[in-house]
C-alpha cells in the first residue's frame, strides 16, 4: 500500500517543526547518517533522527504523537555532527518533542524535574545533599537559588511568564 | 591568577559534592580561581526548559550567562550537559529575533544577556588555560603503572561548532587522556572510546535500553584495558557509571565492578589533598584505588 501525502498536512508538519525550532528540517535527503551515530536508535527506539524526519516532512505530526522514541534523544549531538545537509537533526528532534510537550504527550519522568526546578532552581535536587556536603567539608547550601531567594524569585517569575507556566507542573 | 565563573549546575553540588569540593581545593594551586555564580540555577537540563519552549530554555541559560557577564568573566562548568546546554543556548541566541525575545522574558527580572562571556567545560581550563606541563609539575603523588579508562562524555565532543573550545577529531578525542597521562599513568584507547553511557533522556525515559548500552560499553573497558579505574570529566556519567555498575551486579549481569572518578579528584588525589573531601561520596568502592594513588611509595622526594 503507498503512501497518500496530504499537501496541507505535511506543511503543517513542517511549519510547526520549524517554528518550534527545528529550522532545518526541509534540507534532510534521507542519507541515514544521523541514525548511523545515534545512540538512541542503536538501544532500540525507532523514530528518532532519520525516520522522524521522514514521518514528520511525510506530515505525520499527530499519527506519531504518542512516540517514545524523542524522549530518549540524549541531546548528545553525534547526528548534527555528522550530517552532511546541515539539518541539525537533534534540533528537529527537540522541535518535536516541544510539540508533543504541548499537547501534553510527555514522559512521566520529567514531571519531578520541573517541579523541582520551580520549586529550588535545580532539576535535580535532594535535601540529602546537605549531609553529604557537610561531610565533606562544603557549606550545606551551594551559593545558587537554593541559597539566594531574589534568584529563586527571578527564575519563578520567569516560569511563570513562559509557556510552561500554563502546563500545570507549577 | 585568572578568573572563570564557577557555574555548578545540578548533579556536582547536590549528587557528588565532592567534585565540586576538588575543583576548589585544584584550580587555585593551578593558577585559576573559580568564583562562585551567586543566584545560578539549572542550565536548564534538557528534560525541563529545552523540552518544552526554545524562548524559555534561551530566557534561562541567558540569565545564567548574563550573571558571570555582570561579573565580567566567562563560565567554567564540570557538567556535560550544562556545557552542552549553555553553549547550545548561546547558538540560538545568536539568532536576533530569539534574542530579543529571551531578554524580553529578562526584562521581567531585570537582566540582560549580551553575550559577551564564553562557556568553556573544566577540561579545557585544565588543558589549554592551564596546560599538561603545570599539571605534571604539580603532583605530589607519581602514577606511573597505573592504568585509568577515559570517558569524555557527549556534551563536550558534539556538536563542535557551537563550542568554544573542540578536540581536533570529536569522534577521536584526545585532552582527557594527555591530562591523565600528565599524572604519569596511562590512558589506553579502546574501541567504545566515544559512545554513549546511556546516562540523561535514555536513562530516565527506558532504564533497560540505558543498561543495554551501558554495559556494552563497560564490556569493552573491563576486556580491553582492565583499568585501575574509568576517569570521566562529564558529572552525568559519572553517576552512571558509579550507579549503574551495581544495577548489573544485582541483575547478575556482570561480575566484576570498576571504581570511578571524576578527572579533578583524580588529579586532587595525587595532588596529596584528602580523600574524606575530594573523592568521598561514590556507590562504586574506591578505596583501594585511592590508596593505590596516595601510596607512600608513590610520592616524588
Amino acid at each position: 500500500m503507498s503512501l497518500k501525502l496530504k499537501k496541507e498536512n505535511i506543511d503543517e508538519a513542517v511549519r510547526t517543526i520549524m517554528e518550534l525550532g527545528g529550522k532545518g528540517i526541509l534540507n534532510c535527503v534521507q542519507c541515514g547518517a544521523c541514525s548511523a551515530v545515534c545512540p538512541g536508535v542503536k538501544a532500540g527506539f525507532p523514530v528518532l533522527c532519520r525516520l522522524l524526519i521522514k514521518k514528520l516532512t511525510t506530515g505525520q505530526l499527530e499519527e506519531i504523537i504518542e512516540e517514545p522514541s524523542s524522549w530518549g534523544c540524549q541531546a548528545c549531538n553525534r547526528c548534527t555532527e555528522v550530517c552532511p545537509q546541515g539539518v541539525r537533526p537533534q534540533e528537529v528532534v527537540f522541535a518535536f518533542r516541544r510539540y508533543q510537550a504541548n499537547e501534553m504527550a510527555i514522559s512521566t519522568s520529567t514531571t519531578t524535574s520541573q517541579m523541582n526546578f520551580y520549586e529550588t532552581g535545580h532539576a535535580v535536587y535532594t535535601e540529602s545533599s546537605k549531609e553529604l556536603r557537610k561531610q565533606v567539608g562544603l557549606p550545606e547550601a551551594p551559593p545558587t537559588t537554593v541559597s539566594d531567594a531574589q534568584g529563586l524569585k527571578e527564575i519563578q517569575t520567569l516560569l511563570e511568564n513562559s509557556p510552561m507556566g500554563e502546563l500545570g507542573f507549577f | 591568577m585568572e578568573k572563570f565563573g564557577l557555574f555548578l549546575g545540578c548533579n556536582i553540588p547536590f549528587k557528588a559534592p565532592d567534585i565540586e569540593q576538588s575543583f576548589r581545593q585544584v584550580f587555585p594551586v593551578l593558577g585559576v580561581e573559580p568564583v562562585d555564580i551567586e543566584g545560578a540555577t539549572c542550565c536548564p537540563a534538557w528534560g525541563t526548559a529545552p523540552s518544552f519552549d526554545l524562548t524559555s530554555w534561551c530566557a534561562i541559560s541567558g540569565r545564567n550567562i548574563a550573571l558571570a557577564e555582570e561579573k565580567g568573566m566567562d563560565l567554567m562548568t564540570g557538567c556535560n550537559s550544562c556545557f552542552g546546554v549553555l553553549s547550545e543556548a548561546k547558538h540560538f541566541l545568536e539568532d536576533k529575533e530569539r534574542r530579543a525575545g529571551a531578554n524580553k522574558l529578562l526584562e521581567k527580572v531585570g537582566r540582560e544577556y549580551k553575550g559577551t562571556s564564553d562557556i568553556y567545560h573544566v577540561t579545557h581550563v585544565l588543558h589549554r588555560t592551564i596546560g599538561t606541563d603545570r599539571i605534571r609539575e604539580s603532583v605530589k603523588f607519581n602514577l606511573e603503572g597505573m592504568r585509568f579508562a577515559t570517558q569524555a562524555g557527549c556534551h563536550q565532543l558534539w556538536p563542535s561548532d557551537v563550542y568554544k573550545v573542540s578536540e581536533e577529531n570529536p569522534f577521536f578525542p584526545t585532552m582527557l587522556n594527555e591530562l591523565v597521562e600528565a599524572t604519569g599513568a596511562s590512558a589506553p584507547h579502546y574501541s567504545r572510546a566515544e559512545a554513549c553511557c546511556g546516562m540523561g533522556g535514555m536513562r530516565s525515559t527506558d532504564v533497560e535500553k540505558s543498561l543495554k548500552i551501558f554495559k556494552d560499553k563497560l564490556l569493552s573497558i573491563k576486556e580491553e584495558t582492565d583499568p585501575d579505574a574509568v576517569v570521566t570529566t562529564c558529572s552525568s556519567c559519572f553517576l552512571q557509571f558509579d550507579q549503574a555498575q551495581k544495577m548489573l551486579r544485582d541483575k547478575g549481569e556482570i561480575d566484576f565492578e570498576i571504581p570511578v572518578l571524576y578527572y579533578t579528584q583524580l588529579l586532587a588525589l595525587a595532588m596529596g589533598f584528602d580523600p574524606s573531601q575530594v573523592a568521598a561520596v561514590s556507590t562504586t568502592d574506591r578505596a583501594a584505588v585511592i590508596a593505590e594513588i596516595q601510596n607512600p611509595a608513590r610520592q616524588a622526594n
